[in-house]
């Protein structure tokens, strides 16, 4: 199995966020500040790779007619696994993600990569693409809570560096707070997928353009 | 007026605008991207989204008061309400094909699709979260999806233009239609000093 | 598949998605088992702290057990020698704040206290923070009747930046603590 493509793929050609736009409710509804973002790519990572290797393993056992209520039953299963442990030994962070750690349960990525992928491909692979996309998941996240964060509060790492209050940058009373509110989310969401779809059309035609030099 | 009706008014008022399912809230993000190309089958999947949501918010309450609280299998909350749904986004499948084909044709792949909405297990959860009552949580529900279905129309009418004009390279489809609906959003921030008592 | 009969083709497919649920549910109910303790110990913890932080003998402090008819939006009262704890839940911008009240026999405010929110980071969420502009918000109850309102409806709390609706949302907890107070006598 090919890790480096898998990495490449889920990071940035096949970005679950910015390039499939899977998963868009909890990427513009919690990211305001890093700690939170941190937070749910983690969670969603194990919970996608848990899945991912359990549906993969199973994928001859299961009906196919019924696939997607045994994934769904899965998948909520592992949802609350981490909603209790979460609760159980990172309060701060259950309590700030609220409502969004059990609908992880209908985030599209999960449910997507259990039909794309692990129920065609074997564990291991299946395995290595939870966690290549889930890093994907995580990435996307971060980049939107740092712009978020910078503009509408001022601050860097909120919820983790400075004792909770973030390293300010800006000072208070400055920042748009529009950019943490729902307002902020779409605009920021909308310039980073414009932003990422402008980097991969210029690697594309670097790529281009030095396969043209070579032949 | 009695309180308990106020309650019910305010929760009507709150899901339609001021917490709006879509711009203030963010459930239900991926219909509301995927769906809203063309003014007509955005306002058949809102209804469609709207009645699922009105029988789940009843369904699951009754699930949760009288099987999982007796039971103290709270825990299980998340399992058993995305089965539930499951179950009723079939039903309400089967019953649309056979009692209204014309209807069942129009929605047609975007009914299965409502079982992955945020929005139904949203105010599912929201609902056991604010301890609603029976009426109140099919109140929220419906009205959780009438707002959803206010939004998801006008973005679809907004974006049916914004389709057609010119604008960069990278910004075209999901990018501008993304700020179009930051857009929407600020004007919906109007609404979140209001109430009504 | 032909030889098999539709029945047992729907019973097969019924008992494999049993078996799953089931082996779900079994999984679940062993990390509740396992985190159960945990949540109610880190709940009653923090209840212990609010309380403490609300009156001044906490430790004094017991559970009344039945609610007085007729309040709002209030989940537990505490009464201790001088002065009762009121638990109450109003809904902030994104989901309840639970937070505690501490109220005088007289029908004062001693402080209040937020166990848990989910406000926004940076705006709602400083009502809770354990930082000057949290605590200077937090202090303006301490002392006052019943029937608080922020400035911008005509009151005299001093609503946090940009956080109306997290601020009237506290305002309109303490108010329903005093009430309930009131109503014990």
């Amino acid at each position: 199995m090919n890790f480096r493509k898998q990495f490449h793929e889920g990071l940035l050609t096949k970005n679950p966020v910015l390039v499939q736009l899977l998963g868009m409710c909890s990427v513009l509804a919690i990211t305001t500040s890093l700690f939170n973002g941190l937070g749910m790519g983690l969670s969603v990572t194990v919970i996608l790779i848990c899945s991912n290797v359990l549906i993969s393993a199973l994928r001859r056992v299961i009906p196919s007619q019924i696939r997607i209520a045994a994934y769904i039953v899965i998948i909520a299963g592992f949802v609350t696994i981490v909603d209790l442990l979460l609760q159980a030994f990172v309060p701060a962070l259950s309590e700030s993600l609220g409502v969004f750690i059990p609908l992880i349960v209908v985030n599209c990525i999960i449910l997507g990569r259990a039909e794309a992928f692990a129920s065609k491909n074997g564990v291991l692979a299946s395995a290595v693409d939870g966690l290549c996309q889930g890093i994907g998941y995580t990435v996307a996240l971060c980049i939107m809570c740092i712009i978020r964060e910078f503009l509408g509060a001022g601050t860097f790492g909120g919820g983790i560096l400075n004792g909770g209050e973030g390293i300010r940058i800006i000072p208070e009373g400055i920042p748009a707070m529009q950019m943490v509110m729902p307002v902020g989310g779409f605009l920021t969401l909308g310039f980073v997928i414009a932003g990422s779809q402008w980097l991969m059309k210029r690697m594309e035609r670097k790529q281009k353009e030095k396969e043209a030099a070579e032949v | 007026m009695n309180p308990y009706v106020q309650s019910l008014l305010g929760i009507l008022l709150s899901a339609i605008l001021t917490e709006n399912f879509i711009l203030v809230k963010f459930y239900g993000i991926c219909p509301f991207m995927g769906v809203s190309k063309k003014t007509d089958t955005a306002l058949g999947m809102g209804m469609a989204v709207t009645f699922v949501m009105a029988i789940a918010s009843a369904a699951t309450w009754a699930v949760n008061h009288y099987i999982l609280v007796p039971l103290e299998l709270q825990y299980m909350q998340t399992v058993a309400f995305i089965l539930v749904i499951a179950s009723i986004v079939q039903v309400v499948e089967m019953f649309l094909k056979k009692a209204m084909p014309s209807l069942y044709q129009a929605l047609g792949i975007y009914l299965p699709l409502i079982t992955t909405n945020c929005a139904v297990l949203g105010a599912a959860l929201v609902n056991v979260q604010k301890g609603y009552d029976f009426l109140q949580s099919v109140v929220f529900g419906t009205c959780g999806g009438l707002g959803f279905t206010l939004s998801i129309v006008l973005f679809a009418s907004v974006r049916e233009r914004t389709d057609r004009a010119s604008c960069p390279e990278s910004f075209k489809g999901f990018p501008i239609a993304l700020i179009s609906a930051g857009l929407l959003a600020l004007a919906f921030m109007g609404f979140s000093g209001l109430k009504i008592f | 598949m032909k030889t098999e009969s539709t029945f047992k083709y729907v019973l097969r497919l019924s008992l494999t998605l049993l078996l799953i649920t089931a082996v779900v549910a079994g999984l679940l109910a062993g990390v509740n088992a396992i985190t159960k303790p945990r949540i109610e110990a880190a709940k009653a913890e923090k209840t212990t702290k609010a309380l403490s932080a609300v009156i001044p003998d906490a430790d004094t402090a017991k559970q009344l057990e039945q609610l007085p008819e007729g309040t709002q939006i209030v989940a537990a009262v505490y009464e201790s020698d001088t002065a009762y704890a009121v638990q109450v839940t109003p809904g902030g911008f994104d989901n309840v704040i639970t937070m505690m009240v501490g109220v005088s026999k007289e029908g004062k405010v001693l402080g209040i206290s937020i166990i848990s929110h989910t406000e926004t980071a940076g705006l709602g969420a400083v009502a809770a923070a354990q930082n000057a502009k949290g605590e200077a918000f937090r202090s303006q109850f301490a002392g006052q009747g019943g029937d608080l309102a922020v400035t911008k409806d005509g009151g005299t709390i001093d609503a946090l930046t940009g956080a109306t609706i997290t601020s009237r949302a506290v305002t309109a907890g303490v108010n329903a603590a005093v009430a309930c107070v009131e109503k014990l006598g």
